[in-house]
């Protein structure tokens, strides 16, 4: 487990880069050098099958092909994410060193919930990920909105973590083998144990909460859109395909064998994330609460790989991860040079900065799933799983129906940048660089390689 | 019904009913006060599950240390008639719906439980210090080193939100 050891360690390492380093520019250098390091690492562990440090750990983490590809993904979009906005993290607050370091533990908390084998490792992953974003949701202390978001954020994910507790007391006093070990779930014949039923409802809808599926989605715009940009974009990328990642391991391998038994509550839980996701972005006017709602829509995408739990599910959630969080943290990257956050102040853009106008374009094109982008080879992919699910076929069609309201929200966008005239400023002053336009076209290249290769990110995991 | 059933109802009825009554008494310390009998019966009840470091430590932690902050934090907010928010009553409505959908589910698995064992005492040895001790530093060593990043994250938040932003001044606006 490289990317766990070394990621905590690199936290301890920015943390005291706080306090020794005075410079505010350092903190970013480090923190790339450092994340490099974690990847490497982890993508020698994959390769390998080896990890530099040996300890007992019984059993209580899976490190198969599976798993450890989807760490290097989240490590990789990450290492993406810093060098596209590492400079914007500086300009939120004095404490640099700490937002980095609060950032490498959510990378460990998320190595943890993607190899996790037994529900208490899943229990403390999910609260290592969830503590240090409610701090970086309030970082911006001047900030009203941002406090309220911090302070909201607080609450509801406390109270929802508190079910998933009383859910897993649940599942473990029902559970004849007295473990934790999710392959070790006593499911009984016939229906499951009332006891463990009761569980997997507080397990899941705690879950629910943490991905934002409705209906336990309020918090999501008013947290993302209270917390500073740059935040958001790791939030509502990197974090929640993680989230979404520790739902199918859990799902799959502790209630896998009694899908037929709750497949309907995820059904119920799919439509009404997409309905209420894509119905509600329409009507935004803010571009940032406006991804706040694509993101829950696209949560519901991805609820899809829950609903159909195979093979093509897993590919799914591997190519989603990628292309979800590359595309938003590009936009979001964009969003945050942006001097107004409406809709109509991205009028123009494409005249003014071609670059950023491109590259704009070709991330919402990716959110919407236009082919030749790696959006609609993850969506591809989701919707083939749950075909091959066998159950329901129905979802696909709704799935199918509101991918396509989806396009009027996204494409709102891009008639702003390419067809309308710029009447005010519309780019903060002196803050486009060179290597910031450089990163923006990786992106959207690595997007359409992925769009193009889908097996460049799925291949990993047969390793 | 021996004397281990008697006490275990007794502790039941004590813990329930004094949480009934936290939930239920207008004032915020009369609340806390009653949540540290609630404490206590269920320090009782660990003892009766022969786990009495958990006990101990039930007591000292939340009884003690937890609940005096409790305290202070009631009496600084200074709580009166007049700060109470306006009730709404559509919430409640929905609260009482959504509470009582849960009391539903937690009921009917309840009753499914064997009764027959209603009370199992003096078995298990899990909550002794040592066997405690051997479990947390054998089995379970990894959930246990890997809770530290949990709490190192916790304290630099709490550094992070609370420390003056002395460099507040050459913030620049955004």
């Amino acid at each position: 487990m490289n990317a766990l050891i070394l990621s905590a360690i690199w936290g301890l390492v920015m943390m005291f880069c706080g306090v020794f380093v005075k410079s505010k520019s350092i903190p970013k250098y480090i923190a790339v050098l450092g994340l490099s390091i974690v990847l490497i690492s982890s993508m020698i562990e994959l390769l390998t099958k080896k990890s530099f440090f040996h300890f007992g750990y019984n059993n209580m983490l899976n490190t198969e092909g599976f798993n450890l590809s989807f760490i290097v993904i989240i490590l990789f979009c990450t290492l993406i994410y810093f060098l596209l906005t590492g400079s914007e993290i500086e300009k939120v607050g004095a404490h640099v060193g700490e937002y980095f370091a609060l950032i490498f533990f959510v990378l460990c908390g998320i190595s943890i919930v993607a190899t996790f084998n037994t529900l208490l490792m899943l229990f403390i992953g999910i609260e290592i990920i969830s503590i240090p974003l409610y701090i970086l949701t309030g970082s911006d202390k001047r900030n009203l909105k941002s406090n309220e978001a911090a302070l909201k954020y607080f609450l509801m994910g406390a109270f929802s973590t508190g079910i998933m507790l009383m859910g897993i007391a649940f599942i473990y006093g029902g559970n004849p083998n007295a473990s934790f070990y999710i392959d070790k779930i006593e499911m009984g014949i016939g229906h499951m144990p009332v006891l463990i039923a009761v569980g997997l409802l507080f397990v899941l809808v705690s879950m629910s909460f943490k991905v934002s599926a409705a209906p336990f989605h309020f918090w999501t715009p008013d947290v993302y859109d209270g917390a500073p940009t740059v935040f958001t974009s790791f939030m509502s990328s990197v974090v929640k395909v993680a989230g979404f990642f520790a739902f199918l391991r859990l799902f799959e391998h502790a209630f896998g064998i009694v899908q037929d038994q709750w497949q309907v509550l995820i059904v119920f839980i799919t439509v009404a994330t997409l309905l209420i996701g894509n119905v509600t972005a329409v009507f935004q006017q803010s571009v940032k609460r406006m991804l706040a709602y694509s993101s829950i829509a696209q949560a519901g995408f991805m609820l899809l790989a829950i609903f159909a739990l195979n093979d093509k599910a897993k590919e799914g959630i591997l190519l989603y991860a990628a292309a979800y969080s590359l595309a938003s943290i590009g936009l979001f990257g964009v969003l945050t040079k942006m001097e107004d956050y409406t809709i109509d102040g991205f009028n123009g853009l494409a005249k003014e900065q071609p670059v950023l106008g491109l590259a704009a374009t070709i991330f919402l094109l990716s959110l919407t799933g236009i082919p030749l982008t790696a959006g609609f080879q993850s969506k591809f992919f989701m919707l083939m799983a749950a075909i091959q699910n066998g159950h329901h076929f129905w979802i696909v069609i709704v799935a199918v129906l509101f991918a396509a309201i989806s396009a009027y929200y996204y494409f709102r966008v891009i008639q702003a940048i390419y067809f309308k005239e710029a009447t005010k400023t519309i780019i903060l002053p002196h803050s486009i660089n060179i290597p910031f336009k450089i990163m923006l076209i990786v992106i959207a290249a690595l997007i359409l390689i992925i769009g193009v290769y889908p097996e460049l990110v799925i291949g990993w995991m047969y390793r | 019904m021996n004397i281990t059933t008697l006490v275990f109802i007794l502790l039941s009825v004590m813990s329930v009913g004094s949480a009934i009554m936290m939930i239920s008494s207008k004032s915020p310390v009369h609340s806390v006060l009653w949540l540290i009998v609630v404490f206590f019966a269920i320090s009782g009840h660990y003892i009766l599950l022969n786990a009495q470091f958990l006990a101990i430590v039930n007591i000292i932690v939340y009884a003690g240390a937890i609940m005096v902050l409790f305290l202070f934090v009631v009496m600084l907010m200074n709580l009166n008639a007049e700060t109470e928010p306006i009730k709404n009553y559509r919430l409640q409505l929905v609260g009482i719906i959504s509470g009582g959908a849960l009391l539903l589910v937690i009921v009917s698995a309840v009753m499914k439980i064997d009764t027959e064992q209603l009370v199992e005492m003096k078995v298990g040895d899990a909550g002794l210090i040592k066997v405690l001790g051997m479990n947390l530093f054998k089995n379970y060593i990894l959930p246990f080193e890997i809770s530290s990043v949990l709490f190192l994250s916790a304290m630099i938040g709490a550094v992070v939100i609370g420390k003056k932003d002395d460099e507040v001044v050459n913030k620049p606006e955004n």
